[in-house]
């Protein structure tokens, strides 16, 4: 049960990181949205578990936020990538490729495949 | 690197000033605003577009619980959080929190206080850097047992032995303390010892210097040191004493040092000094055969064990008994580490007690549990909403731990200062000296040992129900008029276990206090051989120069006589040695006119009292046969003496006594002298000599003016109360030499009570612990029975209604009630059997299985238990159907 959360916790992070890093900075609302159009129904029911994550990648630097003005003239926290959560990013995202690529081989094989 | 860059932005967030969520509630209701004015725009209705966005976003409070956890230290955060919560809850139901805290203190006070003793007199280290290696060595006899060393056999156990590095003697001594400069003689108590004694134990004198090798030879010069305590009250801690000079006995000592303050002896001693002065002009020093008063402390070589020791002692003192039979025939060695000579008898009770005290805690933490689960039982609503609305189990678990641990800690506090009380009455109650000087008190180990039970406690009584509480099904629970029936099967099935647990508990506690009472009760019925009531006793020692010739002491001893008996209110008076059931005692061998010769080790041994006319009478001891002594009975007239029941038995079975002769010592059939016959006159009962649950052994009296002693007891039977009478005895005293002190005062009553303190305190607390054991066990069958009418008021409604009479009502609660008292008498009676025999020890005439104890305290649980289930039984037969019935 715990390790599925981090799991997910791991991989949300992951998205929150490719999202800035490809849209510059945003709003928790904003984040989200776009995780939601790429995920689908990832966080179709449960937008607020991005907040502690965003807080968890806040303080340890991946990430920096600052009050701005939003689309509807309020005041929105604005989140955007530090040079240390570039670079955590490019880790984790060889890292993930490497998993992935691993796994995917496992799902490939057959039993008969085997020698 | 970044979990470290994570771990100081949360410390320094926990260490911040407390903050609000305001960040991230404006960051919620920014999101929750973005969210709502898209479904706006795709032509949703306000209200229901900010339905829809705030289920989007999720539990808002899960997701504040998540980041506050994420901000600071989730532990101590959520800890402080939950102890606020924790304390409200407590306050909102006053009643529950203050029999939990009561019943909690009571039982960590109990621990507490009967640890301390644990503590104090078992385990805290003694005051001796070898105290490991140490080791206390006795002679043995199977006519006595345990009895001292005599002085040219230990040399030879020291000499010949090579499994101790180290050995020294320690020989008691008394003294008088008079002369000038002293307001009152007294006397005090004096251990004799080799030079390297204190070196050997590793104790380096707190002031000046330790003793000289050369101190160990007769002749050597009068120095002592003095106990730290004389030391305070004689020479009021005088920093320069080194070099003062001390009186005693009327001979003046040199003081060369004082002890430390935590020196422990295993008898009370003010002065030290060194073997040679006790062995100067003494023939005991040379004598093999003579076993004054001694134990020899030895320090086990490195890498040898103490079995090792004991068998190579044990080849020595067989060689020795076989080198000198006539000393040592049948004489063996004993070897006893040194913690266990400070222990001695202690140790069976204080572990049944500690034992005992456990045993409370169980019972008090399943009581408590048991409240827990029925106040568990009625918050399961509110605890089904909390976890609706987001709290997770384990959050919940928590909570109610940290409830529990409050309770406990609460529980621990009220309970540390019922042990301050507890350890002081315990201490007042315990016969003196018994304790040997060891320390009992609140330390840091009984502190410690408190925290570990309460945390024990908390767990044993807190994780059961919060594990309960968390498996709460939600769905049920929120249901319209959900009442508890689901959780009550397998709720009603534990609470039912620990009613078992607690009343077999009581039953082992009960058992192991109804067998020491009646084995109190058969000891105190034990006739002592003597009438206690309205007799002082003091001790007298006449140990000057003054008193170097026979004349001077019998006139000083007629003249006190005199005096005392001329006291208005004196009914009696006399003289007499080693007194029953005092620590004095005096044996030798005698030798039967026409016995055949046994080998020297098994001669008669008998007890010998020397006393003078009116002895017999002033004690109240039955004179069987014959009589008792007078003043004819002179040094110019034959030599008489009175013999015991048990000795006349027998010696002399069948046979009169009367005029029958023995001789001191054992006959020598090569020697010149004619023997010289002693003619028993009289036969008196049998006295208790060393404890009343002991077996009596042989005795002898002979008159004072035929054989003089300068140590006696004066015992006087009296209309005075015994203060005043000691006073008027002082002055007696001091009128013949103002240099003699009384000392060891006592009425027989008390010397009798001392005898038995040890048990009866044992008793005294056994029964106090399982007097709450037995009150908790009530109530825990109590809560079980009256919670299970509660929940079954609508099932008893529909019974009555259909017929049931009450009577039927009251016997299925009885029935249910008596099956869980029955399973616990059971399980308790199995476990006592079992649990009895460590006390075994302590028990006097009585079995650890008797079976009469045994049914009895069955029988009061039993009788206990049905009182307990019957209250809420008639509440049960009262049940209005109609009224029952509407609720539902």
């Amino acid at each position: 049960m715990k390790q599925k959360k981090d799991v997910m916790q791991g991989t949300l992070a992951l998205m929150i990181l490719k999202t800035l890093d490809v849209l510059g900075p945003l709003h928790g609302y904003g984040i989200a949205r776009r995780i939601e159009q790429i995920s689908r129904d990832l966080l179709a029911v449960n937008q607020g578990t991005l907040y502690p994550v965003l807080l968890k990648l806040e303080q340890e630097g991946a990430i920096a936020s600052e009050w701005g003005a939003s689309d509807n003239n309020r005041k929105a926290r604005f989140y955007r990538l530090t040079k240390d959560g570039r670079k955590l990013l490019h880790a984790e995202t060889r890292n993930w490729e490497q998993t992935a690529a691993i796994i995917g081989r496992f799902f490939e094989v057959k039993a008969g495949d085997l020698p | 690197m970044s979990s470290w860059k994570r771990f100081l932005a949360r410390l320094a967030n926990f260490l911040a000033p407390p903050q609000k969520d305001e960040r991230l509630n404006e960051e919620i209701d920014q999101h929750i605003a973005l969210q709502t004015a898209e479904f706006l725009r795709a032509g949703i209705p306000p209200a229901e577009a900010r339905r829809q966005a705030l289920l989007k976003f999720g539990a808002v409070e899960a997701i504040k619980e998540d980041y506050r956890a994420e901000r600071g230290l989730l532990s101590l955060d959520t800890l402080l959080q939950d102890l606020r919560f924790a304390l409200r809850m407590l306050r909102k139901s006053p009643g529950f929190t203050a029999v939990v805290i009561l019943t909690l203190a009571l039982a960590i006070g109990a621990n507490s206080a009967i640890f301390s003793f644990v503590y104090g007199v078992l385990l805290a280290p003694l005051p001796y850097r070898n105290a490991s290696r140490l080791v206390v060595l006795n002679e043995t006899t199977p006519r006595v047992g345990l009895v001292s060393v005599s002085y040219p056999n230990f040399l030879d156990w020291r000499a010949q032995s090579r499994s101790f590095s180290q050995m020294a003697y320690v020989e008691q001594m008394s003294f008088n303390l008079a002369g000038p400069g002293v307001s009152r003689p007294e006397n005090i108590q004096g251990d004799s010892v080799s030079p390297d004694f204190l070196s050997l134990i590793g104790v380096r004198p707190f002031l000046g210097r330790d003793f000289q090798p050369s101190e160990a030879q007769p002749g050597a010069p009068r120095v002592l040191l003095l106990s730290h305590r004389l030391w305070e009250s004689h020479f009021a801690a005088d920093p320069n004493v080194v070099g003062r000079s001390i009186t005693l006995d009327g001979n003046v000592f040199v003081i060369v040092g004082v002890l430390p303050p935590d020196y422990r002896s295993l008898d009370k001693m003010d002065v030290m000094l060194p073997i040679g002065v006790w062995a100067t002009n003494n023939p005991n020093a040379a004598s093999r055969s003579d076993r004054g008063d001694s134990t020899v402390v030895g320090l086990l070589a490195p890498g040898c064990s103490f079995a090792q020791a004991r068998a190579e002692m044990q080849g020595i003192a067989a060689r020795l008994a076989k080198e000198y039979p006539a000393a040592n025939d049948q004489f063996g060695v004993r070897l006893r580490p040194i913690r266990g000579a400070f222990v001695g008898n202690l140790q069976t009770e204080i572990l049944v007690l500690f034992a005992a005290v456990l045993f409370v805690l169980l019972i008090a933490s399943a009581n408590v549990a048991n409240l827990f689960l029925v106040r568990g039982a009625a918050r399961g609503k509110e605890i089904a909403l909390r976890i609706a609305v987001g709290a997770s189990r384990s959050r919940i678990v928590r909570q109610l731990l940290t409830e529990s641990f409050v309770l406990a800690f609460l529980g621990g506090a009220l309970g540390l200062a019922f042990a301050l009380g507890g350890i002081r009455l315990i201490t007042r109650l315990m016969p003196h000296d018994v304790l040997a000087g060891a320390t009992i008190a609140l330390n840091g180990a009984v502190l410690l040992f408190t925290a570990g039970v309460v945390l024990l406690a908390a767990l044993v009584f807190g994780i059961v129900p919060a594990l309960h509480s968390a498996k709460w099904d939600v769905q049920a629970e929120l249901k319209e008029g959900g009442r508890t029936v689901g959780a009550g099967a397998s709720q009603n099935r534990l609470r039912a276990i620990l009613a078992v647990a607690e009343i077999s508990l009581a039953l082992v506690l009960l058992a192991g206090a109804g067998l020491m009472l009646r084995s109190l009760y058969r000891l105190i019925n034990v006739d002592p051989g003597f009438q206690p009531h309205r007799v002082l006793t003091m001790e007298m020692y006449l140990s000057s120069e003054r008193y170097s010739r026979d004349p001077a002491v019998l006139s000083f001893w007629s003249q006190v006589l005199d005096g005392v008996r001329a006291l208005p209110g004196v009914e009696s008076a006399a003289l007499g040695t080693n007194l029953p059931l005092t620590e004095s005692h005096g044996r030798t061998d005698i030798t039967i006119e026409g016995m055949a010769l046994p080998k020297p080790g098994s001669f008669p041994h008998p007890d010998v009292h020397t006393i003078t006319p009116g002895y017999v009478r002033t004690l109240g001891m039955v004179l069987q046969r014959g009589r008792a002594f007078t003043e004819d009975d002179n040094a110019s007239a034959p030599l008489v003496a009175l013999v015991n029941e048990k000795l006349a038995r027998q010696y002399w079975p069948s046979q009169d006594p009367i005029g029958k002769r023995f001789m001191w010592g054992r006959f020598d059939p090569s020697s010149p002298n004619p023997p010289k016959w002693v003619t028993v006159v009289g036969v008196v009962d049998d006295t208790k000599m060393y404890g009343l649950a002991n077996p009596s052994r042989l005795e002898v009296y002979d008159p004072l003016s035929q054989d003089v002693n300068r140590d006696m007891d004066l015992v006087v039977k009296s209309r005075l109360d015994s203060s005043s009478l000691t006073a008027e005895i002082r002055g007696v005293v001091a009128s013949v030499d103002k240099d003699e002190p009384i000392f060891a005062i006592a009425t027989m009553n008390e010397i009798l009570s001392d005898d038995v303190a040890s048990p009866r305190l044992t008793l005294l607390l056994l029964g106090l612990f399982s007097a709450l054991a037995l009150i908790l066990a009530a109530l825990g069958i109590y809560g079980v029975i009256s919670y299970s009418v509660a929940q079954r008021t609508h099932e008893i409604g529909v019974r009555l209604t259909l017929g049931a009479q009450p009577v039927d009502v009251l016997r299925m609660v009885l029935s249910q009630g008596g099956k869980i008292a029955l399973a616990g008498i059971v399980v308790g009676i199995v476990a006592a059997f079992v649990l009895t025999r460590l006390m075994s020890s302590l028990l006097f005439s009585v079995s650890a299985g008797d079976p009469a104890t045994f049914a009895a305290v069955a029988a009061l649980l039993a009788l206990v238990a049905v009182f307990a289930c019957y209250l809420p039984a008639r509440r049960a037969m009262r049940v209005d159907p109609m009224v029952a019935l509407r609720y539902e």
